[in-house]
């Protein structure tokens, strides 16, 4: 089964995917999926609006280099900010995830109780 | 030039557009690759493969647009961030190298701004006086018509007569409309007495002509322009503000004006007044077209040409109907009439009017300031100069280890442009400051002052000149240009000035002192000009004198006797006041309101042409002369004895006794104008030389009249704004004023007081006064200036020289010069410069003269007394200046350079 993804979680996803060190586009499409065994669907051609904002928001860098196999690519480094942001980001989804996993696990009050 | 190159790409980089596209579709193209070859790994053709991987990525488009929007954004960011971090990077690189020598610092931004301010100041007066059209809608079509009568005096214009006036509105077809005004003051009723209002009574065709539109309610129509029509006014835009605090309602409601209600039909546009005067009030100036023809010339023109019609058409127009005048209205122009007077109509540009020879005075003047700007260039120039070569080692060193001659004239730019950057701003600052000034100083016989002020035009000005100056200086020191490299590998001491950077300075220093002498030359001429005109005497005693205007209502004060019942009562009651000596009133006052031409014909002559005399016909009060301190020559002044028994006396100038009876006795004489024949006025006292008509101007010719008219004789209506003088035994007399407007409130509180001053501000405000201290201060601050920085730019120089002659002077002293020796070379060096700046200098003073002549009053531009006065003062300021260095030079220690050699 497939997700969509919320506005704002994939630039997370990316962030924590270029923790790993300068990647370029492919491979950050790649890592996810894997990861994720095909749960989420990204669709990929989303994910490079995605990395250029976050270019320009000063989160990751941008810079011309040569594959892995030997082509011409642009890789993209998390920069100290994309650090601060990734770390705000996860730290309120797992306030959101508990907070959601709170309701969900527990018992409904009956009314008048 | 590698440091070019390098700024080229960087900046051309930036502002690729093309290299953006590219670089997109380069990683998409990346990216499906990467998917294709999967695919094909996993057994895909490689068309299935790619029609896979599209498939995956979805909307090419979509992605195309949405990142290269991204990345333009970016592009931009990072342009601006790199421009901005340069320019940072470069200000504060100058700045500390600045700080470094603060007095070179702030001594350039000193010297600029005083420079640029005062540019900048008077750019801005010529700018609002002559250069920018006049406030109304399309003003080149605009024009000004009157009719000068060139036999009655070089210079004597009438305005136009009525029946000219509605004779050309009706022929002239080069006009689209022409408009009539006339002005008053008038009395407007408030709670706490009544108040002086400039009110303008105009022709509804006077709207049209200057695109009159109302703020509020409606304007003059000729439905309320004619005679007899109800009274009604157009408020002026400033006045509603003031007085009525811009509130609507006062439209429809009714005034007290002239003491008669009025009703208030609309509010003018803001801005909008007459061509040379502000207005309170608009009314209906409600002339007859159909009156009969007189020749009396009081109706003030402004037409506007029709569209394509040129100025020079309208003239030839307005000629060929002047002609037929005599045939139109025999009895109101005979031929004989303008034959002897030489009466013409003109039209001129109406800025032309307004502005009048002004624009000469203040083009002078910003030409004056401009060599004061030029001077102060110089003297910065030179500092710049100095700098460069006391960093001359510094940047030997630092092109030595790579920095490129481009890296080093860019620094010198940006420090240079820093420079006078803050120059401009700080003498945008003084021009402000000085515009105010003047402004608040109200100089006479500067138009359109309300227009002046520091605008867009004066900041756009300064900032081109800082600019200009900054480049000029930053790029300067490379035209001494040097080989500084080799320089330094020869030996540490070979560094000294190049020939070349001394032949500039010197001539720089000449350039100073030249123009400085131009300048002094033009200051001295004019400080002569000044003081002989005020040691002219007006002929009367200014001292202790005290003068204000009233205004009688016209509805209150409808013949001789009430106006003069009034004055008699006025007069009295201020005489009865503690140290008036005597007080009077007239219709005129010398130096301030002395004008109007009217003929004169003498008993016993015949009026030929060419001696039609050009004649003021003021009216006095009894005590006038006495009050106003204007010595009788012969017989006596008025008395109200006279006036009561509507005795015939007159009292003339001697101007005129002189011309009409020369070498007679003037007394018993008759005299009268409008028209010849019996009976006549009698002349019953001549007065002495009275110049009233200004201080640069002959001795007036005036008959003075009785404030009533004899028996018999014609005389003008009673006069309703007069000008009361009071002679008071005090140096103070304007102390007196409340106990006068309490004396007024009590004897009738519609009565308004205004233009309350003393004779001496009277003199002294007065156009060829005023004019002549206006342009003797400006010249002399210009002068005062120019001097100062000469000298300033004389000593930098000498010092400089000595400075770098100091081994040579060593030399001479260990060989046996005296002391007293060396210092007599370097004065003499000065004298040499100095010299030299002097010839060239006078020439310039000549030259200048040309120019300056006709502001002169009895002085040659060349005059041969200032002219040695201003070499003198150079000669002395070249002897003070090299003082300094000459001693230096002479207290050499010869051991010491030659140890250091």
């Amino acid at each position: 089964m497939q997700v969509d993804l919320l506005q704002g979680t994939l630039d997370m996803l990316i962030l924590k995917t270029l923790t790993g060190g300068p990647m370029h586009g492919y491979a950050v499409a790649s890592w996810l999926q894997r990861t994720t065994d095909d749960a989420l669907c990204v669709e990929e051609g989303s994910l490079y609006p995605a990395l250029h904002r976050m270019t320009r928001r000063g989160w990751v860098k941008a810079d011309w280099g040569v594959s892995e196999n030997n082509r011409r690519a642009k890789f993209y480094t998390l920069t100290a900010e994309g650090r601060r942001q990734l770390k705000e980001e996860s730290s309120s989804w797992e306030r959101l995830t508990q907070a959601v996993a709170k309701v969900l696990h527990a018992q409904p009050a009956t009314q008048g109780a | 030039m590698r440091w070019i190159e390098d700024r080229y790409h960087a900046l051309r980089a930036l502002v690729r557009r093309g290299q953006l596209e590219t670089d997109v579709s380069d990683e998409l193209e990346f990216h499906l690759a990467m998917r294709t070859e999967e695919y094909v790994a996993r057994g895909m053709t490689p068309e299935a493969a790619r029609a896979e991987a599209l498939k995956r990525f979805g909307s090419v488009d979509a992605y195309r647009q949405e990142t290269h929007m991204i990345d333009r954004g970016l592009a931009r960011e990072v342009r601006r961030t790199e421009l901005w971090d340069m320019a940072r990077r470069e200000t504060r690189q100058a700045l500390r190298s600045l700080s470094r020598s603060p007095s070179f610092a702030w001594m350039a931004v000193l010297t600029l701004a005083l420079g640029l301010g005062a540019t900048t100041a008077l750019y801005s007066v010529v700018d609002a006086v002559v250069l920018r059209p006049l406030p109304y809608a399309a003003p080149e079509q605009l024009v000004w018509l009157d009719s000068p009568v060139p036999k009655l005096g070089p210079d004597a214009k009438w305005d136009l007569s009525e029946a000219g006036f509605h004779h050309f509105a009706r022929e002239a077809r080069a006009f689209a409309s022409l408009g009539a005004f006339d002005q008053y003051n008038g009395s407007l009723a408030a709670d706490d007495g009544a108040t002086r209002v400039d009110v303008a009574t105009v022709s509804a065709g006077m709207m049209d002509v200057l695109r009159a539109r109302p703020a509020l309610g409606r304007l003059i129509t000729p439905d309320v322009d004619t005679p007899g029509s109800p009274r009604v006014v157009v408020l002026g835009h400033d006045f509603w503000v003031r007085r009525y605090g811009a509130d609507p309602r006062v439209v429809g409601t009714s005034i007290r004006l002239d003491d008669e209600p009025t009703e208030v039909i609309g509010v003018m546009a803001p801005g909008l007044h007459l061509p040379d005067d502000t207005v309170d009030l608009w009314a209906p100036l409600r002339m007859d077209p159909t009156s009969p023809p007189v020749n009396s010339h009081w109706v003030r023109t402004v037409g506007r040409l029709r569209e394509g019609f040129t100025v020079e058409q309208a003239q030839a127009e307005l000629t060929g109907l002047t002609g037929r005048l005599p045939e139109l209205f025999p009895r109101a122009y005979q031929e004989s009439f303008i034959r002897e007077t030489g009466f013409t109509t003109r039209v001129m540009p109406l800025a032309r009017h307004v502005v009048g020879d002004v624009g000469r005075v203040l083009w002078i003047l910003l030409g004056s300031v401009a060599l004061v700007l030029l001077i102060a260039c110089a003297n910065v120039a030179n500092l710049f100069l100095v700098r460069a070569e006391a960093r001359r080692r510094e940047l030997a060193v630092r092109s030595a280890l790579g920095a490129g001659r481009g890296d080093l004239a860019w620094h010198a730019l940006t420090e240079s442009l820093l420079l006078c950057g803050v120059a401009g701003a700080l003498g945008l600052l003084l021009a402000h400051g000085a515009l105010r000034l003047l402004v608040s100083l109200e100089p006479t016989g500067l138009p359109r002052l309300r227009e002046v002020g520091l605008g867009w035009h004066g900041v756009l000005f300064a900032s081109g000149l800082a600019l200009l100056a900054g480049g000029v200086f930053g790029l300067f020191p490379l035209l001494t240009g040097n080989k500084d490299l080799a320089r330094l590998r020869e030996s540490g001491r070979g560094l000294t000035a190049s020939r070349r950077s001394n032949l500039v300075r010197g001539g720089m220093v000449v350039g100073q002192v030249g123009l400085a002498v131009v300048l002094l030359a033009a200051a001295g001429v004019m400080l002569r000009s000044y003081w002989t005109l005020h040691r002219v005497d007006p002929g009367l005693d200014a001292r202790n004198v005290l003068t204000f205007d009233i205004v009688l209502p016209r509805t209150r004060y409808t013949n001789y006797d009430e106006v003069n019942r009034f004055h008699r009562e006025m007069l009295a009651r201020i005489e009865a006041l503690p140290g008036v000596t005597s007080a009077s009133v007239s219709t005129h006052l010398p130096l301030r309101r002395f004008g109007g031409c009217a003929a004169m014909a003498a008993e016993g002559q015949s009026t030929e042409p060419n001696k039609q005399p050009c004649v003021t016909s003021p009216g006095a009060a009894p005590g006038y002369f006495k009050a106003l301190g204007i010595p009788l020559v012969q017989g006596r002044e008025f008395t109200w004895d006279d006036l009561e028994q509507k005795a015939d006396g007159v009292l003339v100038t001697k101007a005129l006794a002189e011309r009409l009876w020369p070498g007679q006795d003037a007394l018993g004489k008759g005299i009268r104008g409008n028209g010849l024949g019996p009976p006549y006025y009698r002349v019953i006292g001549v007065t002495g030389p009275l110049r009233a008509q200004g201080l640069d101007k002959p001795p007036s010719e005036a008959v003075f009249f009785p404030l009533a008219p004899a028996e018999g004789l014609p005389l003008w209506g009673p006069r309703r704004s007069p000008t009361v003088v009071v002679r008071t035994a005090t140096s103070r007399p304007e102390l007196l004023t409340p106990d006068i407007r309490r004396i007024l409130a009590e004897l009738d509180d519609t009565v308004p007081m205004a233009n309350v001053e003393t004779m001496e501000r009277v003199v002294a405000k007065s156009p060829s006064v005023a004019r002549a201290s206006f342009t003797l201060f400006l010249l002399g601050i210009s002068g005062g200036m120019a001097l100062l920085l000469s000298a300033v730019g004389l000593y930098g120089v000498i010092a400089f020289i000595v400075g770098q002659r100091r081994g040579e002077l060593g030399i001479r002293l260990a060989l046996g010069a005296r002391a007293a020796q060396v210092a007599g070379m370097v004065v003499l060096q000065s004298l040499r410069f100095t010299g030299l700046g002097i010839v060239l200098g006078l020439l310039g003073a000549l030259a200048m003269g040309q120019v300056l002549g006709a502001l002169l009053f009895e002085v040659s531009a060349a005059d041969p007394l200032v002219l040695a006065g201003v070499c003198g003062l150079l000669v002395t300021l070249a002897v003070l200046a090299s003082y300094g260095p000459a001693r230096r030079a002479s207290r050499v220690d010869p051991a010491e350079v030659l140890r250091s050699e």
